[in-house]
């Protein structure tokens, strides 16, 4: 490791640009409306070549030769500032960009729109562009990034109404979701229906599919890194919206105008509303909150508090019986220059996730509750070393502890008893050092390596079993016994990430990448769709790490102008000790899990053709991917390699918008995948009363493709001009045409509606269960 | 479209894992979920030996049902095997011969009892032999002691008083019972209406292990409506861990909602060699009964 980052000093170092005299230009890229720090903004001096991008907190830093150049800062949807700078010595120079809709209150084309998708080294990432994602339809309105992702190139859904997503033949625990830095353990509500991500607060999210930075680590296939707004520090504004699933506040205000802000938003559902009327004792629930405070202290010194949280719900028979899950993080960031050259971000970060499940009963009263808490330090650097080397390294600590299951009576007179599984205890320390290296006119490096010190420690106790794999008879020949922080096991893992650009022309790119990932936190779950009941475990004494290595190869090209982004990505990703459950495991409340889980081998391989047009009246998106993925695991399916359940072979996208003038505003999506592989029957037989389906090859059976065309319109009234209350209605369509889109396929006697049997109780039936026709929904949103 | 009920999942599934998964189905399917019947296009399998054992420690509750695997839309029963040798044996070396269908009644077909009646008993181990077309299919479990019903009450269920499902069958029943705490059991509950074997829901099986109970059981409401003047029984068996593992699986199967939020869909782990379906099972018996008055 240190032997690693002498390397990469020295190479750095003996760059030949190091020999002339060097200077430093800084600052932080803003909105210039809102005051809001703006992520990925292009900073390009067109005589050097040269150029850099935002990082995460709005901050810039580029190391040039001594003299006087034209810099330009150029941002999607903003109106691009070329500024001459004289550069004698280091300069800080803040940039404020003027949002081209508020500029000038119509839809213009810059004359020049950035081509940072083929210049920049990183590939296989996709940036959601919020104000985008608000002109395309929505289920029941409800904007949901989780959606949109869903719909990129490389994703995979896991079906409709849920908030589960496969990257490039990656499991769906296998996706590191963040905001602000934060893990989220569980993105949904309502089982999927929607997201945890309240469309209002955020202000930019990216999706890193592959070439992943050296950075992040501890999941295999992605990284859904979000960030929310940090309020406006010009001035006072409330947001809002009503919804026909939820509706939404927002309040955001200087503290001290352009240097301290805050922002508080609340969501929450009313479909009690709609289970009201339609007489049900049973309520369904969510909500959301997400706070910020933000301080710049200085040019050097700036703090961050984030928080979110957020819960579900869910009563059955007016409180009898009910069950709720949530999330809550915490972020606190400092991000701080020592000086020009050397940017620090320092953050804590807590994140909870927890779940209970409650019967309330005299006799049959029980409650049961598991959670896991994760505590986080992150020290991060950039250095801008010269023009030709920008140098990333840091370190992060993470601690964990699982909680599993505690099951508990809630009454005297209840049948059950107390029991709680074991707690889980894990220590994470990762070190990364990456530096981005250009070499000449057309290459471009990105190289770093990111080392994982992985340990599960006491206190615990590890059960012997005399064959592991028989899950039937359960032998525990001996117990291991460990103390507080008593080392368990550790498992060290290096995982060097590697990129490379090259232009091939103006505006035309290819670009290579590979890299590494180790995941630590696995999640147990033997289904397609993970619930939130479903438990986290640590890599432990017998779960071992699960590692992915992925090749991509892309060619990126611009047309028009930069007017239209196209790629074509292929990748090849294989992973090891990837975990899947034996026939029949019992994976809730089970202090044997060690015996259900067998880990083996995936692969995938796909090719992915995106068109992209980010300006203009008309925007959009349209991709296309082809996919494969296998499993093979011990045990599973014989032994045999078998279709991942996530497998969709091909998947079609279209998403557009259309701004007819400054009142209505267009959205359609379409999108077409390959049917879910499922495990069917082959027969079946008879068991006292029972007709059991004879099972034989998993994944045998494709279900029948999924497609849907969903359109909106969005009205800005012409009222609003000139007024301070502005509304806006959004009216959305799902399911334009009412296709009957499969979810599952489940099997049964033969019934009649009322769920009665009927003929002689031998025939067996093959039911589809689809769930959303097509479905009109209106939302209001206002701002003042 | 439906929105489920949820209180016949809150009854007798013991297994709190069922019930858990129960609940998630529901919640799942909770909002807006339309089904209809479907055609699926199905390879051709190669069928297989199906037997369905049963020893308990009660005279003449004891039988074995041999038949085949049938086509997925093979509207009637299955194929039954009537030429099967059957026999039992224990761990004394008493070998117990069956005999297919004495009574030549057209129901019993691929039905086997014993030769002369005999019951099993409590810490025996049982051994099936089943022959069929010279491929031996065996299969062993053990008898294992059952706690005993207490009593048995009934009561109105008010959600079935305000809106009955079938007029007049608002009773349910209470079970009463000791679980001893010593020792690990599982258990296996057939409920009967006026003797015929009744469920709440097609396919559920009333089967718990004892992991999560309490030594006190009180009050349990049984999955059965019953009218006045219905006759109740109760048969808690007494279950194997094999017995148990076999049900819990059976059940998934039965339940199973296509692999999206339950496991993936898997034939059962049985004690059954050679690759027949089913299970043998060796049971303790206690039986209970009470009159709707």
């Amino acid at each position: 490791m240190i032997r690693f980052l002498i390397v990469v000093t020295l190479v750095a170092l003996s760059s030949p640009a190091w020999s002339q005299e060097k200077v430093t230009l800084n600052g932080y890229i803003k909105d210039g409306t809102n005051g809001e720090e703006l992520i990925g903004v292009s900073v390009y001096i067109p005589q050097l070549k040269a150029g850099t991008v935002t990082n995460a907190y709005g901050f810039y830093a580029i190391t040039v030769p001594k003299g006087t150049f034209e810099v330009q800062f150029s941002y999607i949807g903003y109106t691009v500032q070329t500024v001459t700078i004289e550069l004698n010595s280091d300069v800080t120079r803040n940039i404020e960009l003027q949002n081209e809709a508020t500029a000038l209150n119509e839809i213009v084309v810059t004359d020049k729109p950035i081509d940072e998708n083929v210049v920049s080294v990183q590939m296989s990432k996709n940036t959601i562009n919020i104000s985008q994602v608000k002109k395309l339809p929505a289920l029941f309105g409800e904007v949901d990034i989780i959606k949109n992702i869903q719909m990129l190139p490389g994703v995979i859904s896991a079906g409709e109404g849920t908030s589960t997503f496969f990257v490039r033949g990656g499991g769906g625990d296998q996706n590191l979701i963040l905001i602000d830095e934060a893990p989220i353990y569980d993105p949904s509500h309502l089982f999927g229906l929607f997201s945890v991500f309240n469309a209002d607060v955020i202000k930019d999210a990216e999706l890193y599919k592959g070439g992943i930075p050296s950075r992040f680590g501890g999941r295999l296939s992605s990284i859904l890194d979000v960030r929310t707004i940090d309020g406006n520090n010009k001035k006072f504004g409330v947001t809002g919206g009503i919804g026909s699933i939820a509706s939404r506040i927002m309040v955001e205000g200087p503290i001290k105008k352009d240097e301290s802000s805050y922002v508080v938003s609340a969501r929450t559902s009313n479909i009690w509303a709609y289970l009201a009327a339609a007489n049900t004792d049973n309520t369904a629930n969510f909500y959301d909150i997400n706070a910020k405070v933000n301080w710049r202290a200085n040019n050097t010194n700036r703090f961050f508090i984030a928080l979110y949280t957020g819960r579900d719900k869910i009563a059955f028979d007016g409180g009898d019986a009910g069950f709720g899950w949530g999330n809550s993080t915490a972020t606190f960031r400092w991000n701080h220059l020592y000086n020009e050259r050397l940017f620090s971000n320092i953050s804590f970060i807590a994140s909870q996730f927890d779940y209970k499940l409650e019967v309330k009963d005299p006799a049959l009263g029980i409650k049961w509750i598991s959670s896991l808490q994760q505590a986080m330090l992150k020290a991060d650097f950039q250095y801008a070393i010269n023009t030709n080397n920008e140098l990333s390294f840091g370190y992060h600590l993470t601690g964990q502890r699982f909680a599993p299951g505690k099951v508990s009576p809630n009454t005297t007179s209840s049948i059950f008893s107390t029991l709680e599984l074991q707690h889980k205890y894990a220590l994470d320390h990762s070190f990364y050092v990456n530096n981005q290296q250009r070499v000449g006119e057309k290459l471009l490096f990105d190289y770093g390596v990111r080392l994982s010190v992985f340990q599960n420690i006491g206190p615990g106790d590890v059960y012997i079993y005399n064959d592991r794999t028989d899950n039937v008879n359960i032998v525990h020949e001996d117990t291991l016994n460990y103390n507080n922080f008593e080392n368990i096991k550790t498992y060290v893992n290096l995982e060097p990430r590697v990129s490379m650009r090259y232009t091939l022309a103006e505006g035309q790119s290819l670009k290579l990448s590979y890299n590494r990932m180790v995941q630590n936190t696995h999640l147990m779950t033997a289904a397609t769709v993970p619930v939130p009941f479903n438990t986290w475990s640590p890599s432990d004494y017998y779960l071992k790490p699960q590692i992915a290595d992925q090749v991509a190869a892309g060619y990126f090209r611009n047309f028009h102008n930069n007017m239209f982004e196209a790629s074509i990505e292929a990748y090849y990703k294989d992973l090891n000790n990837v975990t899947d459950f034996a026939d029949n495991a019992q994976v809730f409340f089970n202090e044997d899990l060690a015996t259900e889980y067998r880990q083996g081998d995936s692969w995938s391989y796909g090719a992915e053709l995106m068109i992209n047009k980010k300006e203009g009246r008309l925007m959009g998106m349209l991709s296309y991917t082809w996919s494969k993925t296998m499993r093979k695991i011990p045990e599973v399916n014989q032994g045999e390699a078998f279709i991942a359940n996530y497998d969709r072979r091909n998947v079609a996208n279209i998403q557009a918008s259309y701004d007819l003038n400054s009142k209505w505003t267009f959205g359609a999506t379409f999108t077409y995948s390959t049917g879910r592989p499922m495990t069917v029957p082959a027969g079946k037989y008879e068991y006292g009363s029972y007709n059991p389906d004879v099972i034989t090859e998993r994944n045998g059976y494709v279900m029948p493709a999924f497609h849907r065309m969903d359109l909106s319109a969005t009205l800005n009234p012409r009222k609003n001009e000139g007024r301070r209350w502005k509304g806006q209605w959004v009216f959305a369509i799902y399911n334009v045409y009412n296709r009957k889109n499969p979810f599952t396929i489940y099997t049964r006697t033969v019934q009649d509606e009322d769920g009665n049997v009927i003929g002689n109780g031998r025939q067996k039936e093959a039911r589809l269960v689809y769930l959303f026709p097509v479905m009109p929904s209106v939302t209001y949103n206002f701002k003042f | 479209m439906k929105i489920q009920r949820t209180e016949n999942n809150m009854t007798m599934r013991k297994a709190v894992s069922s019930f858990v998964f129960s609940l998630l189905v529901i919640a799942a399917l909770f909002f807006m979920s339309c089904e209809e019947t479907v055609k699926l296009d199905l390879d051709d399998y190669t069928s297989a030996v199906v037997i369905e054992g049963l020893v308990t420690n009660q005279e003449n509750y004891q039988f074995v049902k041999v038949t085949r695997t049938a086509d997925f839309y093979d509207p009637g029963n299955t194929p039954r095997i009537t030429n099967a040798e059957v026999t039992v044996t224990d761990d004394l070396g008493n070998v117990i011969p069956f005999v297919h269908n004495p009574s030549g009644n057209e129901d019993s077909l691929g039905i086997y009892i014993p030769e002369t009646p005999f019951t099993g008993a409590v810490g025996r181990t049982y051994t099936l032999h089943v022959e069929v077309d010279g491929l031996l299919y065996e299969a062993t479990d053990k008898l294992f002691p059952v706690t005993t019903m207490d009593s048995l009450n009934y009561e109105i269920d008010e959600d079935e008083q305000e809106d009955p499902e079938v007029e007049g069958r608002i009773y349910s029943l209470l079970l009463f019972t000791q679980e001893p705490q010593d020792e690990i059991n599982y258990y296996l509950f057939k409920f009967f209406r006026n003797d015929s074997l009744s469920f709440d829901t097609d396919s559920d099986i009333y089967f718990s292990d004892d992991e999560f109970l309490a030594e006190n059981i009180s009050g349990v409401e049984g999955p059965v409506l019953y009218s006045q003047g219905d006759h109740a029984r109760v048969e808690m068996f007494s279950i194997s861990r094999e017995g148990y593992i076999y049900y819990n699986d059976l059940s998934n199967l039965l339940n199973n909602d296509g692999g999206v939020f339950s496991p993936i869909p898997a034939s059962p782990r049985t004690n059954l060699t050679n690759g027949a379906l089913g299970f043998f099972q060796v049971s303790a018996l206690d039986i209970s009964e009470t009159e709707i008055e």
